[in-house]
């Protein structure tokens, strides 16, 4: 059997994807114009300028999650000793590739609204308002400029550096058969590192990092259920992605040795984990429901019942009932059509959870069209594809000599 | 040769001693078929001596009310809840190995499912006991029951988390039960099979409902283990999460938080492992089971409960940074004054929590550590010590000083009636378990079968060829011959 294992990208990905991004830029560009023009008060100019930033952080966030969650699935795999993952195992790592550069893309926008002089995004980082604010001066060792940018940093670079040496790990025995005692060492080996970015990723992802670009805007209020939900929704949407991407690989004839029980497993990752996804948003939300103190209502008022209620509950839908109800059946988790269109919906939907999170902290009172957010949306996608199809171009398609690819060849569900 | 399941050599071998069918069969039947060692008898009384002292405990309780109990002012919430949610805890490691690891296709948890699940029952047969004798009219119990009645317009408060407890912890106690049963059933077939006493013949015979071992049967309990696994797999979370919300739906500052739920859950999953850890490396002494419950089944446990360990121990972190974040007073107070603070009537217990269930599994992410059996045995002990004095720091220290200081009780302690019938549990769990031990087989013998050509260690050295192929050799055979 001859496998193919160098990936060649399609020209019409490619001419798709450049377009892509530049329906982005175009997007950004317009956007920047009809909020940056006009006259007005400076409170309307600063709220403009604010709907255009938050087009930006929603974007570029929730791509930066999206891609790492697929590192997130490495590691995790890795430490559970998962096997049947062998088969599509560059995919994955292609994703997290997108990681620094998307990094880069989100550190520079996260520092920009923070060092900028209109606060409607970041309350906390107007130093007027922070001293007649007793609560904000209270919390200003925690959200301040410089811890911000510091941890911010930090974390980027963190995400960046383990992905690439687990990336690298896995290429490092691409031209070397190995015995079981290497095969051992080398098993072991991945998991010291796999180890290392998990208690990375809690300390960032599943706790600080969501506090501070999100939390931070509605920056009086407080939930200590927030990093996990956050983590719960970039992860679910993170598998679609690599739905998405195996699917297009196999359609283009390539990942011969990944079939539909591969397919299916996936497909039980996107079920399971927007069920709990949905348990993390019930638990969150109703038990500020019930105990119904101001001081946490006050965070789902616009978004539950207010300006931006026809989001929040079309949100829900997609993200709980569509793959309740489609993903149940074990024919639909087999069927690429299904799949492909689940994934596009669930990447979707939760792009939406980030928009209701950031938007209606700056904007509380109205929805701003979306048809612009979603073009920059398109832009951050284009970039996915162009930088995971140079990565996946780039080294051979099978982790081949990986101890445990055998395994997921004869893999059953 | 085409294969139907493959395991790399790398991976260890989850039977040792390269065993077949029938060794499998004799090893794990042989316990229950000789007569009990006297390690057995000595463990099996003092277990029920604790169990009638709990007994006396209770009817002290019952006859003169829960004022035997020190329960005062603003503890209302002592012990007895403390212990209800500690039992509940432990029982979820029960079903996360038999639903969840099931769906995950863990092949080791085969070595540790039968026992884990008994222990859930018997883990939610003890909570069960608190809630109910803390009714102290015990009488009424009934009540709770929601259905038409003659009382008049009185009908159970659907609003309280209270009552969805008593449907959580009833769905709960019946799903596990009918999982670990249907488990069951092919294995007590095989001890009616070789019975040789007649009222052995007849116990084991009614008890396996007439299995025959036909292939109609097999493909029934298989389909019908898919569908208990797809049951219990929402049950693990939504016991635990349900019991959190008796707390975290509350405005008491320390109770009131939304990361309780899935904290509650996985905190839960870690007392419960720790547990198995205790239960099984006693059995696997006692009954000779080593070669089945190996080093390779501790290690794993003990990564779980590293795992575990670790998210509960990001909760508690996130708990405190959001009680300062948060900028509220009395979530403040809570926290800083009467936790975290050591010179607070209860800050010791905080530390405790901290220190058992945080601080100490870390000492899982070394290999050795992991593989010490010696080590293992002794954290699994403190693991639930942790976990009680997590309940407990929960319960009361949010308590003892609520919003009124002219309420704010003296140093709760508990009475010997109060630990009395804490024992008591203890003793009912122990009793329950070494009768389990005695009459079933403390290990699914089917299951083993079913991984043993995978996993077992014979099985696997036979395997060299295939390991050493190149994987287009290997997918070339694999694919193409079936």
């Amino acid at each position: 059997m001859t496998l193919r294992e160098q990936f060649v990208i399609p020209k019409r990905y490619n001419t798709l994807s450049i377009a892509l991004m530049l329906l982005g830029a175009i997007s950004i560009i317009i956007l920047y114009i009809t909020t940056h023009g006009g006259s007005g008060t400076v409170e309307e100019k600063n709220a403009n300028d604010a709907r255009f930033w938050s087009s930006l952080l929603t974007n570029s966030v929730y791509f930066l999650l999206v891609t790492n969650a697929a590192m997130f699935f490495i590691c995790a795999t890795t430490l559970a000793w998962g096997g049947w993952q062998m088969s599509f195992r560059r995919v994955t790592e292609a994703i997290s590739a997108c990681v620094p550069v998307l990094g880069v893309v989100s550190g520079v926008i996260l520092l920009a609204i923070c060092f900028s002089n209109n606060h409607q995004i970041y309350h906390w980082t107007d130093a007027e308002h922070v001293k007649q604010d007793p609560i904000l001066l209270y919390k200003s060792g925690f959200l301040n400029k410089g811890f911000f940018t510091i941890w911010t940093i930090i974390t980027i670079l963190g995400w960046s550096g383990l992905g690439w040496k687990m990336r690298q790990l896995s290429r490092s025995i691409d031209d070397k058969h190995l015995t079981i005692e290497e095969g051992k060492k080398y098993v072991w080996n991945n998991t010291v590192w796999a180890a290392i970015f998990i208690v990375f990723f809690s300390l960032t992802v599943m706790s600080s990092i969501p506090w501070l670009w999100l939390m931070s805007i509605n920056a009086h209020w407080y939930s200590t259920m927030y990093s996990w939900y956050t983590f719960a929704s970039s992860f679910v949407a993170g598998i679609s992605l690599i739905v998405l991407f195996v699917i297009f690989l196999k359609n283009n004839n390539y990942l011969e040795l990944t079939n539909n029980e591969h397919l299916h497993d996936l497909g039980k990752f996107m079920f399971a984990f927007s069920i709990f996804w949905t348990y993390l948003w019930f638990s969150q939300f109703m038990l500020i429901w019930y105990a119904n103190i101001p001081e946490e209502t006050v965070y789902f008022k616009p978004r539950y019942g207010g300006a931006y209620s026809g989001l929040y509950w079309l949100m829900f839908t997609i993200n709980f009932l569509a793959p309740l109800l489609i993903l149940m059946t074990k024919d639909s988790k087999r069927r690429y059509s299904t799949m492909t269109f689940m994934a596009v919906l669930i990447i979707f939907g939760h792009w939406l959870n980030f928009y209701q999170m950031v938007f209606a902290g700056p904007l509380p009172n109205h929805v701003p069209s979306i048809m612009f957010d979603f073009g920059v949306a398109l832009g951050f996608i284009g970039l996915i594809m162009f930088v995971t199809a140079k990565s996946l171009a780039k080294h051979p398609l099978l982790a081949k000599n990986h101890p445990f690819f055998k395994e997921s060849i004869i893999h059953h569900t | 040769m085409s294969l139907l399941r493959y395991e790399s050599q790398v991976r260890p071998a989850l039977v040792d001693g390269d065993k077949n069918y029938h060794d499998v069969t004799e090893d794990i039947c042989r316990p229950v078929e000789v007569k009990p060692s006297k390690l057995w008898w000595v463990g099996f009384l003092i277990s029920v001596g604790l169990l009638v002292f709990g007994i006396v405990s209770v009817t002290v309780e019952v006859i003169y009310g829960t004022g035997q109990w020190n329960l005062n002012k603003t503890v209302g919430w002592g012990w007895d809840i403390t212990n209800f949610v500690w039992w509940v805890g432990i029982g979820h490691a029960g079903t996360l190995i038999s639903a969840i690891l099931l769906l995950f296709r863990q092949g080791w948890r085969t070595g540790v499912n039968r026992a884990a699940e008994a222990m859930t029952i018997f883990a939610v047969m003890c909570a069960g006991q608190f809630p109910i004798w803390h009714m102290g009219r015990v009488w009424m119990a009934f009540f709770v029951l929601p259905y038409p009645n003659t009382r008049g317009p009185l009908w159970v408060n659907f609003n309280s988390p209270l009552l969805w407890d008593v449907f959580a912890i009833s769905t709960y106690f019946t799903v596990s039960l009918l999982f670990w049963y249907s488990g069951l059933l092919p294995d007590l077939a095989t001890l009616r099979d070789r019975a040789k006493l007649k009222w052995r013949k007849f116990f084991y015979g009614v008890t396996s409902f007439g299995w025959t071992g036909s292939t109609k049967h097999w493909q029934r309990h298989e389909a019908l283990s898919l569908v208990l696994a797809g049951i219990s797999t929402p049950l693990v979370l939504s016991v635990h999460t349900i019991v959190s919300f008796d707390f975290a739906t509350s405005v008491v500052p320390g109770w009131h938080t939304t990361i309780f739920p899935p904290y509650f859950v996985a905190g839960a999953i870690f007392s419960g492992f720790a547990m198995v850890q205790t239960l099984l490396l006693v059995t696997r002494k006692v009954l000779g089971l080593s070669q089945y419950i190996t080093i390779e089944h501790i290690e794993v446990m003990n990564k779980v409960i590293v795992l575990t360990g670790s998210i509960v121990g990001i909760a508690y972190l996130t708990e405190l940074f959001i009680s300062w974040y948060g900028a509220n007073q009395y979530e403040n107070f809570a926290f800083f004054q009467n936790r975290l603070n050591l010179a607070s009537p209860y800050g010791w217990s905080y530390w405790i929590m901290m220190g058992c269930n945080v601080l100490s599994p870390q000492i899982f992410w070394f290999r050795k550590m992991r593989r010490n059996l010696l080590v293992t045995f002794f954290m699994s002990i403190l693991v639930n010590v942790g976990m009680w004095f997590e309940r407990f720091v929960i319960i009361v220290t949010s308590i003892y000083r609520d919003y009124l200081p002219s309420s704010w009780s003296t140093y709760y302690t508990p009475t010997i009636w109060e630990v009395g019938f804490y024992m008591g549990t203890f003793g009912l769990f122990f009793t329950c378990y070494f009768l389990f031990s005695k009459f079933f087989p403390v290990i699914a013998i089917a299951e083993i079968k079913h991984i043993l050509k995978r996993s077992g260690d014979g099985f696997k050295e036979k395997m060299d060829g295939v390991e050493k192929e190149e994987v287009e050799e290997f997918a070339e055979e694999q694919l193409h011959e079936h």
